[in-house]
This record gives C-alpha cells, sequence and structure tokens, in this order.
C-alpha cells in the first residue's frame, strides 16, 4: 500500500497508515459491525484534505441497490434506497469493471452542479459543493459493483489526484477483502441454515404418517426460507401429477398457487419433464417464457424470477415434483444439492407413510375376515358384539369371536390366539373355521374344542390358543345354555334384575395337550338376561395406578349389558376408557334374551 | 426503513426477534409488545401505522387469533400485513389464520438461523410488495460499502 505525507492542503494531518490499517481491521476481523465499518470509510475519506463530500453507490444488474452521502462538517450520511425516494441524479450506474480487474480510477470534471457527469453520483457531489471528483469503480463479486467519489470543491493537481486516487484504490481493496470475508461467512451461515433446515424437514417428516399432511408441514416450513413459493405434485393412479400442498410466504397468492399448480398446462408439462430426470434445475429468464411466471407474464407470477423443480424420487421410483417459486433477490439458502436432498427426504417419508397405509389397509382387511363380516339375527336374542384394538402397531390381534346358528340353537363363540402377527391370523383363522364347522354340524361345545385342541396339536401349533363355546338351545320362558371352556376368562351373566355373576367353564388351553378332554356346564338364560363373552385384554386392562379393569366388570357389565345392540360397543369404550396401560386387544360378545329387564 | 411491530408475549422469543431483525434489518424501526390489550385502539390513534405486525398466535388473554380478527375488521389498517408467525406448520392452523385475513403464515423453526432467514425472508418479502419508505437521514447503512 501506497503511504505519502500531507501536503499544502487545509486541515489536520491525516495518519493514512493508522486509518488503513484500523479500516483493515475492521473489514476483516470486526466484519459483522458493519455499522462501524461504513461510519468509518466515510468518516476516513471526509479526513482527506480537499474533500468536500464522499459518495459510495452498489449496483447490481438491474440498478442502484444504494446510494450514500457523506459531507465534509458531520452530519451523518444519507443513504437512498430502491424502495424510497428517487435518485437524485437518477439511476444511471458508472461503467462496471470485469469481476476480476483492478478498480478503475479517473479524475471527473463534473461541470456546474454535476451536471458534467450524469451518473448516479453527480447531483448528489454537486448538490455538495463540488465540481470535481476522483471516481473509483471496483468489483465486488460477478454482477456486484461499487464506486467511491471524492467530492473537491477545486480541480487538484495531478499529483493530488494521484494521492487521491491511489487512497481510494487502498480503500477499494479494503472493501473488496471486507466484502470477500462476508461472503465467506454467508456461505459458511448459508450451510449451516441449510443443515438446520433439512433437519427442521425431517423432524416434520417424522411428525405424522400421513403423506399429504407431511408434505403441507413441509412445503410450510419452505416458506420463506428457502424460496417466496412452494408447490408439491404427486403422481395420480392415472400417472397425472396432482398439486397435493401448496404454501406461499403471502396468502391471497397462496390461492392464485394453487389455481396454477392445478390448471396450468406450461406447468404440468414442464414438471412432467422434470420428473423424468434425475436431479433438478432451475429454470430463469427465457425458460419461463409461455408459462405463468416470469417478469413477461401476467397476474401474480410476473414477480417470480426463477423456479426450481427437483424429482421426488424414493426406491427408485418417481413420485412426483418438488417445485419452488423464487421472488426477491437471490438470498435463497436452497442450491441445487440441498433441494434435490430435501426432495429425496420428502420422497422417503411419501413412500415410506404410502406403504404404511397399504399394510394398515392390508391388516384391517385380514383382521375383518377374522371376525364375522356380521352377527345373524337370532329370534328371541339380542347379538351384540365389538373390537377393540388396543396394539396400535400393525400386527394383527388374536382375539376372535363368532355366533353359529344351527337349526334352532345358537353356539356363541370367543377366543384368543397367543400373540400378534401373520402366525397368530393364521391360527385365529384355523380355530375360528374350524370351531364354526363343527358347530354348524351339531356338534356339542366341550366335543367342539375336543376336536379343534387335536387339530391345532395335530398342526404342531407353536401358540396356544383359548375359548369358549357357550350353545344355546331355547327353552320355555328363556334358553338352555351349555358352555364349555379351554382356559378362557370365564363368562358373566347379567341377570334381568341387575344382578351380575360368573359362569365358571373350566378346561385346558387349546393346542397344548393333544389327550386333553373338554367337558361341559349348563345353565339357563331366563327373559331380559344377558350373557357376556370377553377375552383377557377386557379384564387386564389396567388404570394408571395399576387397577385391573377385572375389578370394576362385574359393575360395569351390570351398567351395559341391557344396552341392546350397542352393549359390547358400550363395554368396549368404557374399558377403553379406562386403559391407561396395557395393549391387549378386547373383544366383547354380548348375547341378551329379549322379554322383561 | 419502515416499522414493524412485534406482538409476542415469550420474552425469550422477543428477545430473539429483536436480535434477529437488528441484524438482517438494522433501519427497521422495532416495537414489541407482550400482548394485544388495547393494541388496536392504540394503533388508530396513531399518527403512523406499522407496515408490518408480527403477531405470536399463542398467547394468552386476548390471542392471537382474536387479536388477527380485530385487526382485520378495522379498514383504517388494511394495509398492515399482518404475519403470523407461529411453531405449529398444522395445515389446519394455516387455513384457519388465511381465512381470518392474515397476510403470511411463518413457521417458527426451533434453529436461530433458520428462525433468522425465515423472519428475514417475511420481512424483506412484504416490505418490497408494500414498498415501506426508507429512513430519513443520518441512518445508518447495512453494508461494509
Amino acid at each position: 500500500m501506497v503511504s505519502r505525507d500531507e501536503g499544502g492542503t487545509a486541515g489536520p494531518p491525516v495518519d493514512w497508515p493508522r486509518t488503513l490499517h484500523l479500516l483493515w481491521r475492521a473489514a476483516t476481523a470486526e466484519v459483522r459491525d458493519v455499522t462501524g465499518i461504513a461510519d468509518q470509510v466515510y468518516g476516513s475519506l471526509l479526513a482527506l484534505p480537499g474533500v468536500e463530500a464522499v459518495v459510495g453507490a452498489r449496483w447490481d444488474d438491474r440498478g442502484p441497490l444504494y446510494l450514500r452521502r457523506g459531507l465534509r462538517g458531520g452530519g451523518g450520511v444519507a443513504t437512498w434506497l430502491p424502495s424510497g425516494e428517487r435518485w437524485p441524479g437518477g439511476s444511471a450506474c458508472p461503467d462496471t469493471v470485469a469481476a476480476d480487474a483492478a478498480p478503475r480510477v479517473r479524475l471527473l470534471d463534473l461541470g456546474a452542479a454535476g451536471t458534467g457527469y450524469p451518473a448516479l453520483a453527480g447531483r448528489p457531489l454537486g448538490d455538495a459543493g463540488a465540481r470535481w471528483a476522483v471516481e473509483c469503480v471496483f468489483p465486488l463479486a460477478v454482477g456486484d459493483n461499487a464506486a467511491l467519489w471524492l467530492g473537491l470543491a477545486r480541480r487538484p493537481a495531478a499529483e493530488e489526484a494521484e494521492i487521491l486516487g491511489e487512497r481510494l484504490t487502498q480503500v477499494a481493496e479494503i472493501l473488496l477483502a471486507g466484502n470477500e470475508r462476508i461472503l465467506e461467512i454467508r456461505a459458511h451461515e448459508r450451510s449451516r441454515v441449510r443443515d438446520a433446515f433439512l433437519a427442521e424437514a425431517s423432524l416434520q417428516m417424522d411428525a405424522s404418517l400421513d403423506a399429504r399432511e407431511t408434505l403441507h408441514r413441509v412445503a410450510r416450513l419452505a416458506v420463506p426460507a428457502v424460496a417466496e413459493g412452494c408447490v408439491v405434485h404427486l403422481f395420480g393412479d392415472d400417472g397425472r401429477l396432482v398439486p397435493v400442498a401448496t404454501a406461499h410466504v403471502a396468502a391471497p397468492a397462496q390461492a392464485w398457487l394453487t389455481r396454477t399448480a392445478q390448471g396450468d398446462a406450461w406447468m404440468k408439462s414442464v414438471l412432467t419433464s422434470a420428473a423424468e430426470g434425475r436431479e433438478g434445475y432451475v429454470l430463469r429468464g427465457e425458460d419461463l417464457a409461455g408459462g405463468p411466471f416470469g417478469p413477461a407474464a401476467a397476474g401474480p407470477g410476473g414477480t417470480v424470477r426463477a423456479l426450481s423443480i427437483s424429482p421426488l424420487r424414493a426406491r427408485g421410483r418417481v413420485l412426483g415434483t418438488l417445485t419452488f417459486l423464487y421472488e426477491g433477490t437471490d438470498t435463497s439458502i436452497g442450491d441445487l444439492r440441498m433441494l434435490d436432498d430435501l426432495a429425496g427426504r420428502a420422497a422417503l417419508a411419501i413412500d415410506t407413510t404410502t406403504l404404511y397405509e397399504q399394510r394398515r389397509r392390508h391388516v384391517q382387511m385380514l383382521q375383518r375376515h377374522l371376525l364375522p363380516r356380521a352377527l345373524p339375527k337370532v329370534a328371541g336374542v339380542d347379538l351384540s358384539a365389538a373390537y377393540h384394538v388396543g396394539d396400535t402397531s400393525l400386527d394383527v390381534g388374536g382375539d376372535f369371536y363368532d355366533v353359529v346358528v344351527s337349526g334352532d340353537t345358537v353356539a356363541l363363540v370367543i377366543g384368543d390366539v397367543c400373540g400378534r402377527g401373520a402366525e397368530a391370523a393364521a391360527f385365529t383363522a384355523l380355530a375360528r373355521h374350524t370351531l364354526r364347522t363343527l358347530l354348524e354340524d351339531g356338534v356339542a361345545p366341550a366335543a367342539a374344542l375336543t376336536r379343534l385342541n387335536r387339530a391345532l396339536t395335530g398342526e404342531g401349533a407353536s401358540r396356544f390358543v383359548t375359548a369358549l363355546v357357550v350353545r344355546l338351545v331355547p327353552a320355555d320362558d328363556g334358553w338352555d345354555a351349555e358352555i364349555a371352556g379351554a382356559g378362557h376368562p370365564w363368562p358373566l351373566v347379567r341377570r334381568a334384575g341387575g344382578q351380575v355373576a360368573e359362569m365358571p367353564a373350566r378346561g385346558l388351553l387349546l393346542g397344548v395337550v393333544p389327550e386333553a378332554h373338554y367337558e361341559a356346564a349348563r345353565f339357563r338364560l331366563a327373559e331380559g338376561d344377558a350373557l357376556v363373552l370377553f377375552t383377557d385384554g377386557l379384564t387386564e386392562a389396567r388404570s394408571q395406578d395399576g387397577t385391573q379393569f377385572e375389578e370394576q366388570a362385574p359393575a360395569a357389565v351390570g351398567k351395559f349389558a341391557a344396552s341392546g345392540e350397542a352393549a359390547a360397543a358400550e363395554l368396549v369404550a368404557a374399558v377403553a376408557e379406562f386403559r391407561a396401560r396395557g395393549d391387549d386387544d378386547t373383544a366383547v360378545l354380548i348375547a341378551r334374551v329379549k322379554g322383561s329387564m | 426503513m419502515g416499522r414493524l411491530l412485534v406482538v409476542e408475549d415469550s420474552e425469550e422469543d422477543a428477545e430473539a426477534i429483536e436480535r434477529a431483525l437488528s441484524r438482517t434489518h438494522p433501519l427497521l424501526r422495532l416495537e414489541i409488545v407482550a400482548d394485544g390489550k388495547g393494541l388496536v385502539d392504540r394503533l388508530l390513534a396513531a399518527d403512523e401505522v406499522p407496515g408490518i405486525i408480527l403477531l405470536d398466535l399463542n398467547m394468552p388473554g386476548l390471542g392471537g387469533h382474536s387479536l388477527l380478527q380485530t385487526i382485520r375488521s378495522r379498514p383504517e389498517l388494511a394495509e398492515v400485513a399482518v404475519v403470523v408467525f407461529t411453531s405449529s406448520t398444522a395445515p389446519a392452523e394455516v387455513d384457519a389464520c388465511y381465512a381470518a385475513g392474515a397476510d403470511s403464515y411463518i413457521y417458527k423453526p426451533l434453529n436461530f438461523e433458520l428462525f433468522r432467514t425465515v423472519l428475514k425472508g417475511a420481512v424483506d418479502y412484504w416490505q418490497q410488495t408494500r414498498r415501506q419508505p426508507p429512513s430519513g437521514e443520518g441512518s445508518v447503512p447495512p453494508s461494509v460499502k
């Protein structure tokens, strides 16, 4: 850096090396304190001999970004911005310097009131009384330009002009270094923000197993962190892209964006093409021609300067597209790699939730097939049944029930296969349909259990089964009941008068001892009596303090068992409300003899 | 560079907003209030209304939803951009706020740098859209140059 003594000028001498040193420190070490640096720059230059005013400007390809002026004698630095008042000297910017070129310095004759230099700085220099100016135009980055002017009241001597030019160049070099430092810091910050964004997006994706809700959440998170607008399209069953989530920073624009994403042919064509690619890309300028975006477009899309489109790909399949709309200046945290990363995570989340939903439907279908589609209508008996899934995992439960009508007899069946999952489901189907077949053929409850036990042990069953069968035969003033049990919780009978009693049904578990023998017991159900069969999910449900529902079961049966068709559902709901711990499924089957309560 | 009113009951969040905006928009004149009680009357009586109101949705007392509806019921405040700032991304919440007249619904992320980015994006958008006037002489430039 050049340093020369001041000479022949008014004002106190300037310790220029020290000034430069302080500026250098501020621009590099204290780069975040931008206020101090700007004040220092203008203050340091105004302290140079002969300088009446310092004007600074920055501009890009679209025009000035700001204009500032500091005057000798203080008064602060005035700032003009694009969103504010008109530029005092018009918006014409100086000729730029190539991004990698050295600063361009020259002496300007401003003429009267700056009219000799009609660019951005001429008028503010002239208004400050400057007739001459030393100009330094320097590039900050590609498309990012700056200039400083030292306004002088009189034409400087050649040596004086040279010194001022050198000093402006030195300041420009310091500012350039400071700017590079700022750009580095910003790049680092953007990288950290990108990481934080992807982490939060992943959290949002984990928050729901509903694919559409997940996409809505991600789109909302991305606006305006990544861009002003976001649209997610997924391929429908007909192979066409359908918008499933939109978000825009402005409420009115969101409605427009949703309509555009739904019906605009240009957008659909572009997105369909983008979905075929492996990586995302950006459309800007001429790429946007003919579509609803870009300066030539009418409506809200006119402010969109660029679009990025990333395909949503997961496990080798293309699910749709992720589109961002950019307005404003290019300060997005997103780059294509980050957007493709986001799209990949979103696609995986969608694929996972879709698979989950598919599996849930399969499990529901399988569970439905393990239970009767509808209970039969039996004259003289109100039947009700309910099933509550205690475990929210995707495994099929092993509880089952059935009602088999054979002639004028009705057989009630309830059972429970140990465990969950596909194997339990297979044994559940075997147990239920074996019993149904036997009972349809008129086989008595105890014999039916004996035959089922033999079938299960013959199959080498790896799981045990509990079951209870009650056959009802019409009798005078009610039904005769024949009950046989195999390790299953005993049923409760609610008498018409409200008393509740347990009906013993002893017997070994099914599927364990091949030669197990089962015996029946008999009791009578009078008019208004209700027989309540249930699985251990009812009795073993625990409240927060560890109390089992078993203790409350007689009272609950007394309360709900006479409720007609809703009886079983109400009893199961009471258990579900009671349950704070335990994840057993609960099946309830109730047969109430019609007549007096 | 314009005025921004923050309605935020959490001191911690208010401090974070102030810290973020002082970095990204040092020219912005910021006012922070802890609740919406009497706010609309004060705005109507003031000489100048803020260009943007940054509204926390979940506040005790007069909640963000009620305040939003009250602001939007006053045509004198039609030019004020109301930006709802909340920690929920639930679609139903977004729809409810837009139906009530919010101009933006912005998610409040956990990470401070992301928070600052989001806040900057929303403020930039509404400043550019509403073309807020710049501050006067003597203001401090936001750049080293």
